[in-house]
């Protein structure tokens, strides 16, 4: 049946190459568009996590939608310490709003203690810098600055910088910062708003008495979204433990309609593609109706027939597909490796905080590859299921009949 | 109108290979309904090797195509190897026309994608049987005739005769007990048509084989133990050949 099927296809060499272009080009387009928008989505997501998020946050029950300074974690040290032996990465985090002021230039801030031993081990914050350093490991009175906040006040590294708060015991803090690292963009409240202390100058700062406010959870994609969030919430019983989509539900509705768009995109190829198939098995089949005719009067039974004209066009599916997966393959991996540099149109784009990396870049995976070939075997099936029962209702000796 | 209704097989069996009775086929061509069989009465016994003469629309490619179970009559009924083909689904008329019945076609109407082996072969695979004794088979029957050597040809690379004796080895490939020709001999030169005529009657004479074709040729229908005349649908003369064509019957 194969080779039957094989030697048919190529009775008509050039449309047989026609529609295995057709079928191939969808296949390259498509492999290559699932790459690409799997590549924004991961580093969408990426950028939401891995830069200071994390996939899943502790914080105290209410403490996200009224932020309030005194609303911290009740017990958030022996979490810390779960999560460390449980083999999760982790950072605590503490937040104050306050004021900082430079010569005559003054601006609110969000001020963060953080643990820059704790951030290193688990996000990409002390590198995402346009210039300057990272926090030391011990406190001295440093602070990283939000770029546009750096910008408002006219600070650069090595500036000094006075902090105005109002602290925990009631009494107002201050102190002089010298800023040792502005922040690269990462999103519209970071770059306004950031000033990033060690957490002992937070402390020091605010009278804070070591709160911590949040702890975030960052593996890398090392632990499925499911498991990890299962497993914080056992770690963390009392506390409100929530995933990056809950805490971003704008980029995660955005990841959402990229998704349902690909598949929206991917439809309109395969449609093209089964039609180019339809319309090639349903001249393959009229061309042949004598022949199918001979056959079934050899006593073929219908359905073989009918088996034969989509083995035909699966065969072309094969190949075209192998063909078009290739070049897909080749395009996604260069494209993964280099990227598209959006800069030059889009600029530096961030959505609910969240930065995107300029160079958009495929990921190539298995599923990128199977995925498109696999339906498109299927497309092509379906397109010869109309051919194919045409012919398989042919009567024998009208079909003899017709030259 | 003479119509034969006893059987007269040359193997002398007396089992009926194919019956019609009062056999009507009537089709429309466009606003003109055609009756191409008109209460055709017909038997032929198993063994027989008869041939059907008639002028060109008298019916003669209608009969065998009933008879072949490849279409129904208007009206009677036809019988093949003791199946009644008005009872059978078409898929047991499928299965039917694959075991007992072998097509022989004027135009060979071999699958040009399929070698000469290939092609005789086809019904076997049907069939289901194992390749090797499959294979084993058509080398046979290619070798009987006399297509040695060529087994691996395609259609296009073969002569006229070639092809028509592809398709008479495609014909028997099943072990038929009824082999249809139409006009096997028509798109061949003389030689050729005597070569092929021996090689039917040598095929009756060693597998019993049952053999209805019809044919233009008065040489050929010579060489017929049996032959029937078919005039405007109806059968107007049936007798031994030389009866036939002296103008005795």
């Amino acid at each position: 049946m194969i080779r039957m099927g094989w030697r048919n296809l190529w009775r008509n060499r050039r449309r047989t190459a026609l529609t295995m272009t057709t079928v191939g080009f969808a296949t390259a387009i498509l492999v290559l568009t699932q790459a690409l928008m799997h590549g924004m989505v991961e580093g969408t997501a990426r950028n939401a996590t891995d830069t200071f998020v994390g996939e899943v946050q502790v914080h105290a029950p209410g403490w996200v939608t009224d932020r309030s300074f005194y609303n911290s974690l009740a017990a958030p040290r022996p979490v810390l310490a779960a999560l460390a032996e449980a083999g999760l990465p982790a950072a605590p985090r503490a937040y104050g709003f306050g004021l900082t002021a430079r010569a005559n230039k003054s601006a609110g801030a969000m001020f963060w203690g953080v643990d820059p031993a704790a951030e290193a081990g688990a996000f990409d914050l002390p590198a995402s810098l346009e210039r300057g350093s990272f926090l030391t490991a011990a406190a001295s009175r440093e602070v990283v600055l939000g770029r546009k906040l750096a910008r408002s006040l006219e600070a650069d590294v090595g500036s000094e910088v006075i902090a105005v708060v109002e602290a925990g015991d009631g009494s107002i803090g201050n102190e002089l910062f010298t800023v040792v690292g502005i922040l690269q963009g990462l999103g519209e409240t970071a770059d306004r708003s950031a000033a990033i202390l060690h957490s002992d100058d937070f402390n020091a700062l605010f009278v804070a008495g070591g709160r911590i406010h949040e702890i975030a959870v960052n593996t890398r994609g090392a632990v499925a979204p499911d498991r990890l969030e299962a497993r914080v919430v056992a770690l963390a019983r009392d506390a409100d433990v929530r995933t990056w989509r809950e805490l971003l539900p704008m980029v995660s509705d955005m990841l959402g309609v990229l998704d349902a768009s690909l598949w929206i995109f991917s439809s309109v190829f395969l449609l093209a593609a089964g039609l180019g198939v339809t319309n090639t098995m349903l001249m393959a089949v009229y061309e042949r109706t004598h022949e199918f005719g001979v056959l079934k009067a050899l006593g073929t039974p219908p359905l073989r027939i009918a088996a034969d004209v989509a083995v035909e066009a699966l065969l072309l599916a094969v190949v075209a597909t192998g063909i078009g997966a290739g070049a897909g393959t080749a395009g996604a991996l260069a494209l993964q490796r280099w990227g598209i540099d959006t800069a030059a149109w889009a600029g530096s784009t961030s959505l609910a905080g969240v930065a995107f990396d300029p160079i958009w870049r495929a990921s190539f995976s298995l599923g990128a590859l199977t995925t498109p070939v696999l339906t498109m075997w299927l497309v092509c099936v379906l397109a010869a299921v109309y051919p194919a029962a045409s012919v398989a209702r042919l009567r024998a000796v009208e079909a003899i009949g017709r030259t | 109108m003479i119509s034969q209704s006893s059987c007269r097989g040359a193997g002398g069996s007396g089992r009926v290979m194919l019956r019609l009775a009062s056999v009507t086929k009537e089709y429309r061509d466009g606003e003109v309904v055609v009756r191409a069989l008109r209460g055709v009465d017909l038997e032929i016994g198993a063994g027989e090797f008869v041939a059907m003469a008639g002028p060109s629309g008298s019916g003669k490619s209608t009969l065998l195509h009933i008879a072949g179970a490849l279409d129904r009559p208007t009206a009677g009924s036809v019988e093949v190897d003791g199946h009644d083909l008005a009872t059978l689904s078409e898929r047991e008329l499928a299965r039917l026309r694959r075991d007992r019945i072998g097509f022989v076609f004027q135009s060979y109407n071999l699958i040009p994608v399929l070698t000469a082996a290939e092609n005789a072969e086809y019904i076997l695979m049907l069939q289901g049987v194992a390749a090797a004794a499959r294979r084993q088979r058509v080398r046979e029957l290619l070798a009987e005739v006399g297509l040695t050597g060529l087994e691996d040809r395609y259609p296009r690379e073969l002569s006229g005769g070639q092809q028509q004796r592809v398709a008479i080895a495609r014909s028997l490939a099943s072990g038929p007990a009824l082999v249809l020709a139409d006009e096997p001999t028509a798109n061949v030169d003389t030689a050729t048509a005597d070569s092929l005529l021996d090689l039917m009657e040598r095929m009756h004479h060693q597998r019993g084989v049952t053999f209805l074709f019809s044919t233009h040729d008065p040489r050929v229908m010579r060489r017929s133990h049996r032959l029937l005349g078919l005039v405007d649908g109806r059968i107007e003369g049936d007798g031994a050949p030389a009866d036939l064509l002296d103008g005795r019957l």
